[in-house]
């Protein structure tokens, strides 16, 4: 079973703004899927409609296998979600904010006290579980909020720009936690970021939304074969090879760009040949971010 | 009841009175009108000279007395039996207003409604549980300024008479009827511009003109134009029960997670 399937997904507010067009997307369970794109691509709104907070103007969508938009409290039941206007109750303590979601999802108040405690440990919120909420940092409070979606062990996550304003330490912890939850526990993961690098560490696959639009889906190989299908390589060399598309020199360090792994010995062959030295060679695949501005910049089109 | 609806309860009944600025608001406007007025009406009527013959004529004009009662025994049962029902009234309309705009809007203002919504109930059982919380919480601060109410004034009363004179059944009507059917019809007015409302405030306002039938009424005992008694309650009562009743069923209608959201 997919844990995401959009069919032509779309919304359109009452105010006119078409802020997800045309979606259609499929995930496979287990995934660690990065919806990427700039502010105000539809990365939210995309959320709310699989949360089914907000009902489609076209097309339909399923989470595992439930329609978000008749089965609310189905889908409810087997998702977390983390979003930043998703706060909690600044009177009361991390662990009874913990114990409180864990109660409305379900668990017993021992079980939610058990499973709080845990997360709260695998956070790094131990020290803090009996402080207001009201005197958590930032990074504390988004920590908190993952652990809430944590809770009642959803089957599929759904986490809204989780890392942002975060410290890198806050950071790498809450990664952790995805990365885990992934590998171990087989949580379907739904992240949405505007921080390409971020994504490009722990996500499996990942999708470019730009004004409501799905631009490409795929894994980070495939969308290099169908975007940017080419190799830079950097080489350190006495002279620079000859007939190569040089894209920039300085101090005997050349970049070109060869279409495939298998260039390269050629292109070290070509200079040895010619009688130069070389040092070193290093080759580096496109970004995440280099794909998305090649697409975004409409310099190329996606095969 | 799904044990989730009873977490949110648990979680609202505490909001509230763990809020001391809000809670002790709650409390104190309901201490003065039940405690502090009735308290000093029993002392002046205690004090008052016996020989006012224009408050004698008036307290002739009343039918309910009984023959052989003096003029302070009169005196105080009319305010015990037919002024205090009226600024208690206002406690369950007050209390259930402020707790409820909190409840309700002030999820939204603290951006932890979002949070609550992803649970998995339905919003009537989200809302449901929410007046549940507000109506328990407006009813228990009622009963306990009865109680006050009575345990100050009986104790006035006794103190300065040596003997107890207790409440008409106009009260029961009033405890069991009148009180719960006002406070519930603050609330589902509060649910209904719940969606709309920005702040608490706003929404606390919606529910402010059920004071004036209660102004109404009082004006309407005090000049004695219409004097309550347990028969008049009862069929207020009940059109306001019916009223509670139907303004709740109808309240969520048409309430969406995107309504709800709308910033």
């Amino acid at each position: 079973m997919q844990a995401i399937e959009t069919i032509q997904l779309g919304k359109t507010y009452p105010s006119g703004k078409e802020a997800v067009r045309g979606l259609n997307l499929s995930l496979p369970e287990g995934e660690v899927f990065g919806f990427l794109g700039p502010n105000g691509a539809g990365k939210t709104t995309a959320v709310k409609l699989l949360t089914g907070l907000l009902a489609p103007t076209t097309g339909q969508s399923r989470v595992m296998g439930l329609n978000p938009a008749q089965e609310v409290e189905q889908v409810h039941a087997l998702s977390g979600v983390v979003t930043e206007h998703a706060q909690m109750y600044d009177h009361l303590s991390g662990m009874d904010n913990l114990c409180f979601y864990g109660e409305v999802f379900g668990l017993t108040r021992e079980d939610s006290r058990q499973r709080a405690e845990e997360l709260l440990r695998h956070l790094q919120l131990k020290d803090a579980e009996s402080g207001k909420l009201a005197t958590y940092s930032t990074g504390m409070r988004q920590r908190l909020s993952l652990a809430r979606a944590l809770m009642h062990r959803p089957r599929m996550l759904f986490l809204d720009e989780p890392t942002s304003g975060l410290d890198p330490q806050s950071a790498q912890q809450v990664n952790g936690m995805i990365r885990h939850l992934a590998r171990e526990e087989g949580t379907t993961v739904f992240l949405c970021t505007h921080q390409l690098r971020y994504a490009q560490e722990i996500c499996t696959r990942y999708g470019l939304i730009s004004h409501g639009q799905l631009l490409i889906e795929g894994t980070l190989d495939s969308l290099r074969d169908k975007v940017l299908p080419c190799l830079t390589v950097r080489i350190q060399a006495s002279k620079p090879p000859e007939g190569m598309d040089i894209q920039a020199a300085e101090d005997g360090m050349y970049e070109i760009k060869v279409s495939a792994e298998q260039d390269i010995p050629v292109l070290v062959r070509g200079i040895v040949r010619a009688g130069g030295d070389v040092y070193q060679v290093a080759q580096e695949k496109p970004s995440l971010e280099d794909i998305y501005f090649a697409l975004t910049s409409g310099e190329v089109q996606p095969e | 009841m799904k044990p989730a609806m009873k977490a949110i309860i648990r979680k609202d009944i505490r909001g509230i009175t763990a809020n001391r600025q809000l809670f002790s608001m709650i409390l104190l406007v309901p201490l003065m009108l039940s405690v502090l007025l009735p308290s000093l009406f029993v002392l002046l009527t205690h004090f008052m000279p016996e020989e006012s013959a224009d408050f004698q004529k008036v307290l002739d004009m009343m039918p309910f007395f009984a023959p052989g009662e003096d003029t302070e025994t009169r005196v105080l049962r009319l305010i015990i039996d037919y002024m205090l029902p009226m600024f208690f009234l206002m406690i369950p309309v007050m209390a259930s207003s402020v707790m409820a705009g909190s409840a309700f809007v002030g999820e939204k203002e603290k951006q932890t409604l979002e949070t609550l919504l992803y649970c998995p109930l339905s919003l009537k059982e989200i809302f449901r549980a929410k007046v549940i919380a507000t109506f328990g919480l407006g009813m228990g601060v009622s009963a306990l300024s009865f109680l006050s109410m009575l345990l100050v004034v009986e104790t006035q009363i006794y103190l300065l008479r040596g003997a107890f004179l207790w409440p008409s059944a106009s009260w029961l009507m009033i405890l069991l009827l009148v009180a719960p059917a006002l406070s519930l019809i603050a609330i589902t007015l509060i649910v209904r511009v719940s969606a709309k409302a920005q702040n608490a405030v706003e929404a606390q306002q919606s529910a402010v003109f059920l004071v004036l039938p209660i102004i109404f009424l009082m004006a309407g005992q005090m000049t004695g134009v219409l004097l309550l008694n347990a028969w008049i309650l009862l069929g207020i009562g009940l059109g306001a029960a019916g009223l509670a009743f139907l303004l709740l069923s109808r309240a969520m209608s048409g309430f969406t997670y995107e309504k709800l959201l709308k910033r």
